[in-house]
């Protein structure tokens, strides 16, 4: 909360800023799409209370054209959030849900003979929508983990020899349950890497918690959540953060820092050059959301525990937990001016 | 083959090319089945790195310090305790260690011989062109340590050079630093040089007729500069080196004293008359003698030559000899008084030595000398007409004189005449002493060569020569040189001159630049190359302790206990700093912008009110900490965060020219913050 409190008053005190020195008409559409975020967090706050920085963060990985990894435990939210971002920005909505007995054309759909036509028609699985909800994917298998996930990189499908295209834009938000829980599939390194972000959502805080047990149940909000952004907005987004200015001075902080990951021996492996672009691609993009149209070291270090902290891994470790306390160490040990 | 440790491919092959050029100017000096070992070693190196050869068994091994072991002792026997029985079993040491070499430990022990052969090739000589070619094989070495070290995926060579070279370099300051100031110590033993080296040069022996062809080198025997700009024709460039003056019919020698009787007897005549056995004429002439090694005690100089720093021998008949036989470059001043007479007052016992012949033999020069003393009336009438007897009669001045027998003088005389200086000295003292003048035979050298790039005078191994010294009543030691009668060249303008078409002279230096001195640019190069060797001598190798205390002197003034302990240690500080911080600047180093560098000091005036930016954290984030704890800088904070944000994050390039101008406005909100620090570092201190 206290963390959220301060981006938004960086963000408001900047977007004035700004806006006394050079008031054209970048720095008008940029400010307001920061107004328009603010909007979108407040709408997605009513469902998943006390939670504004992991919207934030979500509502940024989709902004910047990622997919999302919730990873908690069962009963956190991670479904609601997913929805509610769904609602607010009225894309179309699917959700797969994870069983070991999963198979790929269960995603994908399956082409059925008709008999009144003698033909086959495609009946397309749930991928086919703008925002697919894959819950608890590592309890399916991996053959259809994969699926999914060539799904995710390529944006289209190869069903029966024929190539379809999967709508624009395309997101996936999969969930996964912490892999030292019973009955789970984890997904390897090669496969966490596409994901832009990984977030967790933790336990509420204490007031967030006691405004929930007042209030009635959660489903019952998601359903009031209004659309806040029209499908234009959302591939706006997309467009602005590509223009947003990284400075040399920002891409040296980056640069250490991918140096860092690379030549310690505590990290088993260094960041690939995907992770830091992954890295730049969101930090762009939360500098929009901050009303910026350039990037500084905090906006890297806001989005910097999502983006990297599943791409990292200790030597000493074993069950891939460790991404958090390096990204810690980043954060600590990296310098922002060298 | 067990496996382990490998070396490092590159490292290897910079190791081997250490070792050879380490070993290869020990290679004139040392037996040459050393050389032929030594080769061995490194074939076998590299082929147990390609795996074709095995490391060397437990026999094998223990063979060879039996060999080795066996080699030594022999080597002492036959040539004794020296610098080269211990450089040659160091070289073979250091060869077989190579070929067991299996662990890093194994190659650094190598690199440490390495440099200790450096050491090594010192000991033999300090000449320019070993110094250039010892920071080259140092340099090796020091690749073959960077090439060790390196991972092999980014080694390459030329990489590996450049950075030798670099910390050669680097080292150079250092180097000269020592060698200015490290202390002069007297050293604690001395490295005995092998008595059983040729020594080269002017001898206290002479028997013309034993040998039939003088070989002439063109080694370099010694240099003089005169002070004061004195400038001497060729013809009185004698050299004095000994003078021989006891005869047995074959050999000319020095006069050894027999008995202790006689030594007395000698000492107490040449103490007590000394000053009144020379009466000087003129000024002196003051220079310099930087002599070759010789490995013999005697030294050279003009008439009457007397030592300035008087640290050598007198001997009787004014010869020089240094305490102990020379085994480095000397350098010594002389003073000479070119016109002066010694002896005027002949002792009884110089005459009779100087008069001393053997009973019989050469009946033919006594017959002839007397008649010819019998036909002029004075002594010096007959020496001049000796000489004119060498002139008009056919003699020969050649390197290719013939044999002589029994009575030498008498065929020299009237058989052969042909010869060179020794046998007219030697047969022209001869007819001297049989009528009844006292004369002796000096051996030195004569003439000189001028490098006119430095002024100084080159006198070369083919310089020597033999002349007479006869004595006259009233005029004292009178030099006679019976050479310039039969060839006036030879006096005139040097022995090159006159042996111009002799095949004989120089025969042994085929390509002896000396032998092309036809050649313009040639000799040039040659007498430039002299020129840089002799100041390379003055400057570097003659720095001892006394050069050392005078500069000290020059520039410290009186030179104290305190001040050298303060100068030692101030230098000592000094180079620990300069290695501590190269040592911190191995990591590359960081090249800030002014903006960057004037926000890093801002910090760190914040920095002394407590208000510390973490590692990592960011600007912004800096800013509002900065606010939340004292409201009071809010303003400027935020005005100078926002300037800097600006310029290091928003604008995608500055010019140097908008980096100064933005520089200074942030200078100026700076000045703003500024003022209102004072109160808060009040604050600070109340607290």
């Amino acid at each position: 909360m206290k963390a959220d409190n301060k981006f938004r008053s960086e963000a408001l005190m900047l977007s004035v800023n700004t806006q006394g020195n050079a008031a054209d008409q970048a720095e008008l559409v940029n400010t307001k799409l920061a107004q328009q975020v603010q909007v979108i967090v407040a709408e997605v706050g009513k469902a998943l209370l006390g939670k504004d920085h992991q919207i934030r963060l979500a509502l940024c990985c989709l902004f910047s054209g990622g997919h999302l990894l919730i990873e908690d435990l069962p009963g956190m939210g991670k479904t609601t959030l997913s929805y509610a971002l769904a609602k607010a920005l009225g894309l179309s909505y699917n959700r797969i849900q994870g069983t070991s007995d999963l198979l790929p054309a269960d995603i994908l759909g399956i082409s059925i003979f008709n008999q009144t036509t003698s033909e086959f028609s495609f009946h397309p699985g749930p991928i086919f929508s703008q925002l697919v909800l894959a819950d608890e994917i590592n309890r399916t298998t991996p053959k259809t983990q994969s699926a999914l996930l060539e799904a995710m990189e390529e944006r289209q499908v190869t069903i029966e020899g024929e190539t379809r295209m999967l709508p624009e834009p395309f997101f996936v938000i999969a969930t996964q349950n912490p892999v030292t829980l019973a009955g789970t599939y984890p997904l390897p390194e090669s496969q966490l890497d596409r994901f832009l972000m990984r977030l967790r959502l933790g336990y509420p805080d204490q007031r967030a918690e006691r405004e929930l047990l007042e209030m009635n149940t959660e489903r019952d909000k998601v359903e009031a959540i209004n659309q806040c952004l029209s499908l234009e907005d959302v591939v706006g987004f997309r467009r602005h953060s590509a223009q947003v200015n990284a400075s040399d001075s920002l891409l040296d902080y980056v640069q250490r820092i991918i140096a860092f990951t690379r030549g310690k021996d505590e990290f088993h492996f260094g960041l690939s050059p995907r992770g830091s672009l992954a890295i730049m691609r969101s930090a762009k993009t939360w500098a929009l959301m901050s009303g910026r149209n350039h990037v500084i070291p905090e906006d890297v270090q806001a989005i910097l525990p999502a983006v990297v902290e599943h791409r990292l891994r200790a030597v000493s470790d074993d069950d891939g937990h460790s991404g958090a306390s390096l990204v810690q160490r980043l954060l600590n040990e990296v310098d922002v001016i060298e | 083959m067990e496996l382990g440790y490998q070396i490092p491919r590159p490292a290897l092959i910079w190791i081997l090319i250490a070792v050879v050029l380490v070993l290869l100017p020990q290679t004139i000096r040392m037996p040459v089945w050393i050389s032929v070992v030594a080769l061995f070693c490194v074939c076998w190196r590299v082929l147990i790195f390609k795996g074709r050869l095995d490391y060397p068994s437990r026999m094998v091994r223990v063979a060879v310090v039996l060999f080795t072991l066996i080699v030594s002792f022999s080597q002492i026997r036959n040539i004794g305790i020296g610098l080269d029985s211990a450089a040659s079993l160091l070289a073979l040491g250091f060869v077989f260690k190579l070929i067991e070499m299996r662990q890093k430990r194994d190659i650094y022990v190598v690199i440490s011989l390495c440099f200790v052969m450096s050491m090594v090739a010192f000991l033999y000589s300090q000449s320019v062109l070993t110094t250039l070619y010892i920071t080259l094989v140092v340099a090796v070495t020091m690749g073959a340590m960077i090439a060790l070290n390196r991972n092999s995926l980014i080694a390459d060579n030329r990489g590996t050079a450049k950075l030798a070279i670099k910390i050669a370099v680097q080292a150079l300051p250092l180097t000269i630093v020592l060698f200015l100031v490290f202390p002069r110590i007297a050293p604690l033993w001395a490295v005995p040089m092998q008595t059983g080296q040729n020594s080269t040069g002017v001898t206290d022996e002479m028997s013309p007729g034993d040998i039939s062809a003088l070989g002439r080198s063109a080694e370099l025997a010694f240099r003089v500069r005169f002070e004061d700009g004195v400038e001497l024709a060729h013809e009185q460039l004698y050299w004095r080196g000994l003078v021989l003056d006891n005869f047995d019919g074959v050999t000319w020698r020095r006069t050894r004293n027999s008995s202790a009787y006689s030594v007395a007897t000698s000492l107490a005549d040449f103490r007590i008359s000394y000053e009144d056995r020379i009466r000087t004429v003129g000024e002196p002439i003051n220079y310099n003698v930087i002599l070759e090694p010789t490995q013999q005690p005697w030294l050279f100089g003009l008439h009457l030559a007397e030592d300035v720093d008087d640290e050598f021998f007198n001997g009787r008949n004014f010869e020089l000899f240094n305490n102990g036989r020379i085994t480095q470059r000397l350098s010594y001043d002389l003073s000479s008084f070119i016109q002066n007479q010694t002896d005027v007052l002949l002792l009884d016992s110089s005459r009779n030595r100087n008069l001393d012949l053997p009973n019989d033999g050469n009946e033919r020069s006594r017959e002839f000398a007397r008649e010819l003393r019998e036909s002029v009336s004075t002594d010096r009438q007959y020496a001049n007409a000796v000489l004119m007897h060498f002139l008009q009669n056919q003699y020969f001045y050649t390197l290719n004189a013939p044999l002589l027998g029994d009575n030498r003088i008498d065929e020299f005389l009237f058989d052969t005449m042909a010869g060179f200086c020794e046998h007219y000295a030697s047969s022209f003292t001869y007819l001297m002493r049989a009528v009844g003048i006292p004369a002796r035979v000096v051996v030195g050298y004569h003439g000189a060569e001028t490098n006119p790039y430095e002024n100084y005078l080159m006198v070369y191994q083919y310089n020597a020569h033999a002349w007479s010294e006869v004595w006259f009543e009233g005029e004292g030691w009178v030099r006679f040189d019976p050479t310039g009668a039969v060839s006036p060249t030879r006096i005139e303008q040097g022995v090159q001159e006159a042996l111009r078409d002799d095949p004989a002279f120089m025969e042994d230096d085929l390509f002896s630049a000396a032998r092309f001195g036809g050649i313009g640019w040639l000799n040039a190069m040659r007498l430039r190359l002299d020129a840089i060797e002799y100041e390379w001598n003055e400057l570097v190798v003659n720095y001892d302790e006394d050069v050392q205390f005078e500069l000290f002197e020059r520039l410290f003034g009186e030179v104290t206990e305190q001040k050298l302990i303060l100068l030692m240690s101030s230098l000592a500080i000094i180079v620990m700093i300069a290695v501590g911080f190269t040592v911190i600047n191995i990591e590359p180093r960081i090249r800030r912008t002014p903006i960057d560098r004037f926000y890093l000091s801002v910090c760190k005036e914040l920095a002394k009110m407590k208000l510390v930016r973490r590692r990592g954290e960011g600007p912004i984030a800096f800013r509002d900490r900065v606010c939340a704890e004292r409201p009071e800088l809010a303003a400027a904070m935020t005005e100078l965060t926002e300037l800097y944000v600006r310029l290091n994050y928003v604008e995608k390039y500055l010019s140097e020219a908008e980096q100064k101008s933005e520089l200074r406005a942030l200078k100026t909100v700076y000045s703003k913050l500024k003022a209102k620090m004072p109160a808060l570092a009040g604050l600070r201190r109340g607290v």
